[in-house]
């Protein structure tokens, strides 16, 4: 039996399975009636489909209630109130909070939160920071812009409410972080994989082995897929000689799931705040059976002033056919986040995802972390381009590493790749969400439209 | 058993938290320094609910 101390609320981690379906449900109502309540167009969208709240009885009943999506959000934001549009369930007077998606996949979405979501966010990341065991006695350094985007801010906020101590590493560029990560002797951190992988590096440069001369215990990840691809969560526990966690959110939605300590090769779902729904991508049915990969449709239960209810975040999911020693109860997504509908593309007619890339690339310890793919059309031909760099001091055996990892694709992805060697350091480096998938093809589409 | 006792009780003392803070609220309307510190009270007296008396109705 877990001891009790390891949970931030023993009572939600670690409650009976008919229980916790028995609090979603009851949740699930809850925030549909406050969304059509108070929200115009979550109103409208519930009338259209000839849903009323009361309609909503067994969990079976969920599946009728329309689903939300990112287009959606767009859309109401050129109807009033500035800048939110009528999906707002609060006055406007209530948002205390602006934050906005990065835009990667189009026009940004505004979102709009009270305190009182703050405070859920907060709630939400605290469950997660406690989990990988940050406690009262932690130094935790956040190198993060503090800017438009929620990224670490929640965390921040999470671990000053667990009693940690926070150092905001806002302005500073890479290498003053690093040196007032040592001079305070910090514990802990919070970034990206890129950004993790990228400080590491930096920090050798200027003559600190992050292993020996920092303090680091115990990394939080967000923001890409990398804590939870095994051969890139090993570098970045490698290079910083700490544990590395893994945690999933996003701005829409809220910080939904995470991984504890004890590390089971997936990240348990807060099942207590949000429901996780799985939906096979051709027939739209629910998958609850473990290992069969779907997209995941998810209900922020807590959210009161720009609802999430039932948002098709377009990430592939998929639960695991294991639980955790830890003794939660919260269900396991295997594997963290496995793909994203959108990002999942055909090349030479095989199915490929960006991540199955990173984790050949990251297998081979003589490559440096940084890479770029990129894909083009030659005559009606695909073609898939692989940049890669050489860490410093293997280019003596550059034709031996690269008959290599042509062999761990071809093996691993199905598919042959160019692959072009650039000198360390030349290829582009990332801070917060980088962007090594670059497909051409669709910029050609667009372009001719 | 236990488990239950506990969120019982646990429960009732979050529902005074929220019924003094209310009050503090309906009394301090018109001083702001009361009203807002009060409002974000309240918002932690939620988390509290999420966390203990949500799960009350469902044993």
């Amino acid at each position: 039996m877990p001891k009790r101390d390891i949970y931030w609320n023993p009572i939600l981690e670690t409650l009976p399975i008919e229980k916790l379906r028995a609090l979603q449900l009851k949740k699930f109502k809850r925030i549909v009636e406050w969304a059509y309540n108070n929200s115009p167009f979550y109103r409208k969208l519930y009338k259209d489909a000839g849903l009323e709240p009361g309609d909503i009885k067994t969990f079976n009943d969920i599946k009728k209630v329309p689903k939300t999506d990112k287009g959606m959000l767009r859309d109401v934001q050129s109807r009033p109130p500035f800048p939110y549009g009528d999906i707002l369930a609060v006055p406007l007077s209530e948002v205390t909070e602006f934050r906005q998606t990065s835009g990667t996949t189009g026009i940004p979405v505004y979102q709009a939160d009270t305190w009182q979501d703050w405070e859920w966010w907060a709630e939400c990341w605290s469950y997660i920071l406690y989990a990988q065991g940050y406690r009262d006695t932690d130094r935790v350094f956040i190198p993060f812009g503090y800017n438009i985007f929620v990224a670490f801010w929640a965390g921040h906020y999470a671990a000053e409410k667990i009693g940690c101590e926070v150092v905001p590493g806002g302005v500073l560029d890479t290498e003053a972080r690093i040196l007032k990560m040592k001079e305070l002797k910090c514990n802990a951190f919070m970034a990206t994989p890129t950004y993790v992988l990228g400080m590491a590096d930096t920090a050798r440069k200027i003559g600190i082995d992050p292993v020996k001369d920092l303090y680091v215990k115990r990394i939080t990840c967000a923001g890409e897929p990398g804590a939870s691809i095994l051969t890139t969560k090993r570098r970045m526990e490698d290079a910083w000689g700490a544990k590395v966690y893994d945690h999933v959110g996003a701005t829409e939605i809220g910080a939904w799931s995470y991984e504890c300590t004890s590390q089971p090769g997936g990240l348990h779902v807060n099942e207590a705040f949000f429901l996780v729904e799985i939906e096979d991508i051709e027939t739209g049915e629910i998958i609850d059976e473990p290992g069969k990969n779907g997209k995941m449709v998810i209900t922020a239960f807590d959210r009161i002033g720009k609802p999430c209810i039932r948002f098709d975040s377009k990430d592939v999911i998929r639960w695991a056919d294991y639980s955790c020693d830890c003794g939660r109860t919260f269900r396991i997504a295997d594997g963290g986040i496995v793909g994203r509908t959108d990002d999942i593309t055909k090349v030479k007619g095989v199915l490929l995802a960006p991540t199955a890339i990173e984790e050949v690339v990251r297998s081979i310890s003589e490559l440096s972390n940084d890479y770029q793919v990129v894909v083009s059309k030659k005559g009606d031909i695909d073609d898939i381009l692989l940049e890669i760099e050489l860490r410093p001091g293997y280019e003596d055996k550059k034709e031996e590493i690269l008959n290599h990892l042509k062999d761990q694709l071809r093996v691993r992805i199905n598919l042959g790749f160019r692959v072009s060697i650039h000198p360390f350091g030349s290829l582009p480096r990332y801070e917060v969400k980088a962007k090594r998938f670059k497909d051409l093809r669709k910029l050609t589409r667009e372009e001719g439209h | 058993m236990k488990e239950m006792k506990e969120i019982e009780i646990l429960d009732n003392k979050i529902r005074e938290l929220r019924k003094v803070a209310e009050d503090v609220m309906v009394e301090g309307a018109e001083i702001e320094a009361v009203k807002r510190n009060t409002k974000r009270i309240l918002a932690s007296i939620t988390m509290l609910e999420l966390n203990v008396c949500d799960v009350k109705e469902i044993f």
